[in-house]
């Protein structure tokens, strides 16, 4: 159980209170419902983020974007420009939970509580998103592919806020999706999760990204998928090679949700999913968000 | 019906909808005491073993705790409705990883967890048996040693790990099947799933001397009532429930749970005591999910499609105790005849023990699996027999004069109706595109007859009240009691108050079980409000001078025929009775007469070989099967009812849209997976997926009415559990033929799915 708890008003307040030992907690939703299922107490002290201004709001930066912690999924989804650019996060940020998980559940606590099967993870990954972590010694800069080192386990020392991700500037002609397993339409969780982004140049792939979700014990990109694609039209030949690559790739594990030959079969069949959409969505057609249910054939 | 009371019935809202709604409404967790302690079980550490020691000291040491108890702290009374094979607290044997070995009562739920966690138990383990058929093979180890001492009904059919077999035969099976065209054999494997009523069981218990009062989350106040009285060997009237608003129960918290360990608790601590179950428990505790079964079916019929014989075999899981699940035998034996007309029937259902938790009433227990099982069956004798599925059922449909399994022929029904109604309101047969098809699925279920009654008073305001002991679990049957009261007393049902869920209270009821409340206590609210009536008339009588038959009473008065001015007001009728002989009904109502069969071919009768009042359904589906990944989605429901004439179509409709979505969740996503170790792996609703309001399709309901006049008031027939029962058979056979393979196991998964797929 918590003994103290403090919500400053001032970042180095926040910090100071970090460096001494208090978990922050913003949504809460990881946290709480850990605590609640008894996956792990709750720490002696928190440290509420909610009230730092600096840690809200999505701002043009560098020619990219800067997403603060405290930006919220449904705020993710709302936003036209991380719809426009970024589209495989408003994929991935419009189906984390259910509509109250969405409300409050933040970007910064998605990305801290490291889970190999978190939405956000495979879209940010290929953006190659940086994760802005301060502490009261200062900020530093940690691509996001190298803070999720195992399943709950991040590169940030106990002493680190994250405040912000940023992603960098996208090339024209790009296109993103991000494509979920979904057993129901509501409070999923991914089993198998795909992310794809592509570039063309004059009708052929120039740069391709793949990462798979919750194949593995962190969200990992595939380079043999990227590489099936490079230089290709992304015609279904590409598409079919960059599936089985994801496939091989993955690492899945048998449990209540689905076998390890299920999952390793799913691989293929989203990865390919997540391709045409990002394809289509580099070429101009439209793909609406979230793609899962539409890509399913389900919706 | 007017046409005036029917818009009245449709736009009536609920006494209960606004504190639910609006979050006002206090539910059994959220009552508090002063003094109230927490209560924490220790469950038992193991599926199956031999208790040989077990120790509370270090417990019992724990600052902040009140009472440790155990078997031995309680009276050694083995209970059970029908064989009485368990014992509040686990005495010598543990037999699943719920069952309760000790309870504490601590001041704070963390304490009680503590101390919970600090009795030591010594096991020997002993070999666990998870698998229905196993449970019943030569040599599997006999889960109750003493069976055959346990107390039991009479009419039970029990050996060994077979907790209750029942048999259905009549003609002669073997000749049907040898004079048939085609006989198909088919198997079907359904796993265990579970109620899952979003409020987790609570229960408080405050003693006053030697009278206890218990608020519990049960949908069976008077049950709960008499198994505190026999488990702790006191009166039944120093007992008394009550239940605050009710957060679902699905049949899961029929049957008496956790209200004498509680009242034991609140006894040795001498504080009222709280109990509130967390989500895991829910699952793994309470001795009601719904059973898995394994469902052998052999079918012979002639290439006209005409049935001649079906023979069947069932085992179901009864879990390590025997709750009320011993007739499921029986009912299952029913369910795998079907709606059909079939003249050489052999059924033999055995319910088997199980180191699992164990089986009991869930919304129309035992039917949707055996449905499912049946209904794909049918499909697949129709491919078989080159016949379009509908077409088969069309010519095998149970009409009026056709006999049941057990001969009980049938009086005016609308099986066909319905299963015309359901195929004509989902397009049946028109084009769709590849990945989509249209399933069908007909059901059957009965109503069920019980003692029941109510008191209706009227006040001197001219408003009344209705005191009943029925138990309102949130399917508004208790809310629209008003509605029967107002008919009989040209009333508006707004008028009405209704006071319930207190045994202290309202008169005997079976509670909200069986789809039973308006069919029993229904009748009950009319005969208390007939006589009320009668009383307001003789009083008319005097007022108005006017010989009794000339009497009619409508529109809040009574009134001469043919006089309307020569009238008098209800509300002044009952002004002058607050000043003499008040306005006090009384209702019981005799049951209706059991239907005549022939069940001389049938073994272990424990009453489900005669229907009252039998609901026949036909539910129609259009699903869309992603062949790659198996994930199916349902896009619309045609739901088609004969639950006879429809007192309350607001709340009916409801019911049926509710029963469809249940079986949306049980035929796709809703299963426990159970280990090796006999535990559940998938405790916890994230990995126990019920559907979404988002999943949930239009599903579009119409009521075929044929009154039974010897079944509910008015004609009307039980409606709660029926919805429940076609809808995984419809969306299997929808499956099957997108895919041209048939799913065999329940839930079907989309793992499931896809694999079928792969064959």
């Amino acid at each position: 159980m918590s003994t103290a708890y403090a919500e400053p008003v001032e970042l180095a307040e926040a910090l100071a209170a970090v460096s001494s030992g208090a978990r922050p907690v913003a949504g809460g939703t990881d946290l709480v419902v850990g605590a609640r299922q008894g996956k792990a107490g709750l720490p002696d002290s928190l440290v509420a983020i909610h009230r730092l201004p600096e840690l809200r709001g999505i701002a043009e930066h560098a020619g990219g974007l800067r997403l603060a912690a405290l930006v919220s999924h449904e705020e993710i989804v709302a936003d036209p420009r991380v719809r426009e650019r970024y589209t495989a996060i408003a994929d991935a940020s419009a189906i984390v939970g259910s509509h109250a998980t969405r409300h409050v559940g933040t970007i910064g606590g998605n990305v801290m509580n490291a889970s190999p099967a978190m939405e956000t993870g495979g879209p940010l990954i290929c953006f190659d998103a940086e994760a802005v972590l301060a502490s009261i010694s200062g900020e530093r800069r940690v691509a996001v592919a190298d803070l999720l080192t195992a399943p709950g386990r991040t590169s940030a020392r106990p002493d680190e806020l994250l405040v912000a991700v940023e992603l960098p500037a996208l090339p024209a002609e790009s296109g993103s999706c991000y494509v979920r397993l979904e057993y129901r339409r509501q409070m999923e969780i991914a089993v198998v999760g795909a992310t794809a982004m592509v570039v063309l140049e004059e009708g052929r792939v120039a740069d391709a990204r793949v990462a798979i979700t919750a194949l593995a014990p962190t969200i990992r990109r595939v380079p043999e998928a990227e590489a099936a694609l490079a230089g290709t039209d992304g015609g279904e030949e590409a598409v079919v090679a960059a599936a089985a690559a994801a496939a091989a790739a993955s690492e899945p594990i048998s449990d209540v949700r689905g076998s390890a030959d299920y999952r390793r079969a799913m691989a293929a069949v989203i990865t390919a999913r997540a391709l045409a959409g990002a394809l289509a969505r580099a070429r101009g057609e439209v793909v609406p968000i979230p793609a899962s249910p539409a890509l399913h054939g389900t919706g | 019906m007017a046409t005036a009371e029917r818009e009245q019935r449709t736009t009536f809202i609920r006494q209960d909808g606004k504190d639910k709604v609006t979050g006002l409404g206090r539910y059994a967790a959220d009552l508090t005491f002063t003094g109230m302690l927490h209560a924490k079980f220790r469950y038992s550490d193991h599926a199956h073993a031999r208790i040989l020691r077990l120790d509370t000291a270090a417990a019992r040491a724990l600052p902040g705790v009140f009472a440790v108890i155990t078997a031995d702290d309680v009276p050694d009374v083995r209970y059970g409705p029908y064989v009485q094979d368990r014992r509040l607290f686990a005495r010598d044997v543990v037999r699943f990883e719920g069952e309760v070995v000790a309870a504490v009562a601590a001041l704070t739920p963390e304490i009680a967890e503590r101390a919970a966690a600090l009795i030591e138990v010594d096991y020997e383990p002993l070999p666990i048996v998870t698998d229905p058929e196993q449970s019943l093979a030569d040599g599997a180890p006999l889960i109750h040693d003493g069976w055959a001492g346990y107390g039991a009904l009479e009419d039970m059919v029990r050996d060994g790990n077979d907790a209750s077999r029942s048999t259905i035969v009549k003609g002669d099976v073997e000749r049907g099947l040898a004079e048939s065209d085609v006989v198909l054999r088919e198997r079907y494997v359904a796993d265990m799933s579970h109620a899952a009523p979003i409020e987790p069981r609570a229960v408080v218990a405050q003693w006053n001397g030697d009278k206890v009062t218990i608020w519990s989350s049960t949908q069976v106040p008077f049950n709960a009532r008499a198994g505190v009285a026999t488990t702790l060997e006191m009166p039944e009237a120093d007992v008394r429930i009550i239940v605050p608003h009710l957060g679902g129960g699905f049949g899961g918290k029929c049957e008496f749970h956790f209200e004498a360990h509680v009242a034991a608790l609140a006894r040795a601590a001498r504080r009222p005591v709280r109990l509130v179950f967390s989500r895991r428990e829910e699952f793994v505790a309470p001795d009601h999910r719904r059973e898995g079964q394994v469902i052998e079916l052999e079918t012979g019929a002639r290439s006209d499609g005409t049935l001649l014989a079906r023979r069947a075999r069932l085992v179901l899981d009864n879990g390590a105790y025997s709750a009320d699940a011993s007739f499921f035998s029986q009912l299952g034996a029913m369910m795998a005849v079907g709606p059909y007309r079939i003249p050489h029937v052999s059924v033999d259902a055995s319910l088997a023990y199980t180191n699992t938790s164990p089986s009991g009433s869930v919304r129309a227990p035992s039917a949707p699996q055996s449905c499912w099982a049946v209904e794909q069956h049918m499909d697949e004798l129709a491919a078989r027999l080159g016949i379009d599925p509908v077409e088969l059922r069309r010519r095998n449909i149970v009409r009026e004069g056709d006999e049941g399994p057990t001969r009980q022929v049938f009086k005016p029904i609308g099986a066909a109706e319905a299963l015309e109604q359901a195929v004509k309101a989902i397009g049946y047969g028109r084009e769709l595109p590849e990945d989509e098809a249209i399933g069908v699925a007909c059901g059957y279920w009965p109503s069920f007859a019980n003692p029941s009654g109510a008191h209706v008073k009227l006040h001197g305001d001219g408003s009344g009240t209705i005191v009943t002991g029925a138990q309102e679990c949130g399917t508004g049957a208790v809310m629209a009691l008003p509605l029967l009261a107002a008919e009989v007393l040209g009333m508006r049902p707004e008028q009405f108050t209704v006071v319930y869920q207190d045994t202290d209270a309202g008169p005997w009821d079976a509670g909200a079980s069986g789809s039973q409340t308006t069919t029993n206590n229904g009748r009950a609210v009319m005969e208390a409000a007939r006589d009320v009536r009668e009383q307001l008339l003789d009083l008319a009588e005097e007022e108005l001078e006017a010989a009794r038959g000339d009497l009619e009473i409508a529109d809040g008065e009574v009134r001469v025929k043919g006089s309307p001015t020569k009238n008098i007001s209800i509300e002044d009728l009952a002004a002058k009775a607050a000043g003499d002989r008040l306005l006090i009904g009384r209702g019981s109502g005799p049951l209706p007469p059991t239907p005549v069969v022939d069940a001389s071919g049938c073994t272990g009768r424990l009453g489900m070989e005669s229907w009252v009042g039998p609901t026949f359904i036909t539910h129609a589906v259009r699903c869309k099967v992603d062949r790659r990944t198996g994930v199916v989605r349902v896009l619309e429901v045609a739901a088609a009812h004969d639950s006879g004439r429809v007192l309350n179509p607001r709340g009916a409709t409801g019911q049926v849209e509710g029963g469809v979505v249940m079986g949306i969740g049980m035929a796709l996503s809703e299963g426990t997976l159970i280990g090796d170790d006999g535990r559940q792996r998938n405790p916890h609703l994230l990995d126990y997926k019920l559907q979404t309001a988002s999943d949930c399709p239009p599903i579009e309901v119409h009521w075929v009415e044929v009154p039974d006049d010897e079944a509910g008031p008015n004609g009307s027939k039980g409606v709660a559990e029926p919805p429940c029962v076609p809808t995984p058979g419809a969306i299997g056979n929808a499956i099957a033929k997108v895919l041209g393979r048939r799913v065999h196991e329940l839930p079907m998964t989309p793992a499931r799915v896809w694999e079928a797929s792969q064959q």
